[in-house]
């Protein structure tokens, strides 16, 4: 009797993983078939000379870098590393857009000329028209008075009336930072200076300054802890008057 | 499980890993590099395991997958090197090696890394044909198969060795 084995009995007799009656009828079949029994002998050769050039290969060299239980504190390491790195990243892109946000605040802010509304202001008001003020001033004493009503140590208007210039009415505004006032002056010609006073910005009290809107220059500064400015006509002459106004202001 | 049983399981297979690795790579360090890498995964996936009794398998199975993706990056990695008209970075046997094969390890890298992978588990790890068949996830019948495939290529893979250089000779 001589049943061809299958390739699984085949493989199995190589590796010797038959049991002892299937073990010997593949022999039986092999020495019938002298090829096919070389192949397989040779194959056996094939996987001892493996075994053998593997034998001892994993332990020539211990490596405690393999060793489970430092792999594990490693992993934990990276983790926490990784944890802090990404908290690091978080962190400088919450601080990148935070700080970006307040640049380009600071930038808009440095970028626009300060007592924009001290010319607004002018503008609109300056043309002396009536019932435009919250209160008109007979007397210069009046005016100081009013002011001192309405805000706590604020520089008062200057008196102009030795320059040819007497105060016609003040006017409260509402500004982002609280409450300003402007107290137009005319001359006889008609000629208008206005002075601003308001409470100082977020970015505190302005240095001395000038700008330049059209025809229209303001000079400013801050004074008492208020911000001011006088704004008229851009004219050399009017230009003496402003600054003797400054300097009265102190 | 706590984490000491767990790493003495995975110490007590280090040693037919390493094995493995060094058969399947044949550079020391590489084969180490492997292994490290396979152990990672095998803690970081140990929740995972589908079959908690059969740790073997899972982790050649880890092993293998880890080498093949190597090998397909590497793979990648020198085409952009070629593309680029790099040198050095050889994937096939040179002609000198195949002329200096001569035991059955350097027999055995000439083969696919499947081929490769079938005959170290069987014949030196002694895997069971049913553990080559779930690290494989091929049915039985297949692995027999290809095992024998595998043994054909080994054989004509050795008996290469003396042909190469008389051939070479008579050139």
């Amino acid at each position: 009797m001589s049943m061809t084995p299958s390739e699984y009995e085949i493989q199995a007799y190589v590796d010797g993983r038959l049991d002892e009656t299937r073990q010997q009828a593949v022999e039986f079949y092999l020495a019938q078939h002298p090829e096919r029994a070389a192949e397989v002998r040779a194959w056996q050769r094939d996987a001892q000379q493996l075994r053998a050039e593997l034998s001892g290969e994993p332990n020539l060299v211990i490596n405690s870098a393999l060793d489970p239980a430092r792999i594990r504190a490693r992993r934990q390491g990276q983790a926490r590393t990784r944890w802090a790195a990404a908290a690091m990243v978080l962190l400088s892109v919450s601080t990148g857009v935070f700080a970006g946000w307040q640049a380009r605040g600071w930038r808009s802010a440095a970028l626009q000329p300060p007592m924009a509304d001290a010319i607004q202001a002018y503008r609109m008001f300056s043309h002396n028209k009536a019932g435009q003020f919250d209160f008109v001033s007979q007397h210069y004493g009046d005016l100081q008075a009013w002011m001192d009503a309405h805000f706590v140590a604020a520089p008062n208007p200057p008196d102009l009336a030795s320059m040819g210039f007497h105060a016609v009415g003040v006017r409260l505004i509402a500004t982002a930072d609280g409450p300003a006032a402007m107290v137009l002056y005319v001359n006889a010609r008609g000629e208008a200076i206005t002075f601003y006073v308001r409470p100082p910005s977020f970015r505190g009290t302005l240095p001395l300054g000038r700008r330049r809107d059209g025809d229209l220059v303001t000079e400013y500064g801050s004074v008492h802890g208020y911000d001011y400015a006088f704004v008229s006509r851009s004219d050399p002459r009017m230009l003496r008057l402003v600054h003797r106004a400054m300097r009265s202001l102190t | 499980m706590t984490q000491h049983v767990i790493d003495d399981e995975l110490r007590e297979h280090l040693p037919r890993l390493r094995r493995f690795a060094y058969g399947l790579t044949r550079d020391r360090e590489g084969a180490d590099d492997l292994v490290q890498s396979t152990l990672e995964r095998a803690l970081s996936r140990w929740g995972t395991r589908r079959d908690a009794a059969a740790l073997k398998p899972w982790l050649f199975s880890i092993l293998y997958r880890n080498f093949l993706n190597d090998r397909r990056r590497s793979r990648r990695y020198a085409f952009v090197l070629e593309r680029f008209h790099a040198t050095g970075f050889e994937d096939h046997p040179s002609a000198e090696r195949e002329v200096a094969a001569q035991t059955a390890l350097e027999a055995l890298e000439r083969l696919p890394a499947e081929q490769r992978s079938l005959l170290l588990w069987v014949s030196v790890e002694g895997l069971s044909y049913q553990e080559v068949a779930q690290i494989l996830d091929i049915p039985l019948g297949t692995v027999m198969s290809r095992l024998s495939r595998a043994r054909q290529a080994l054989r004509r893979s050795l008996e290469g060795e003396i042909r190469t250089p008389t051939l070479r000779v008579l050139k």
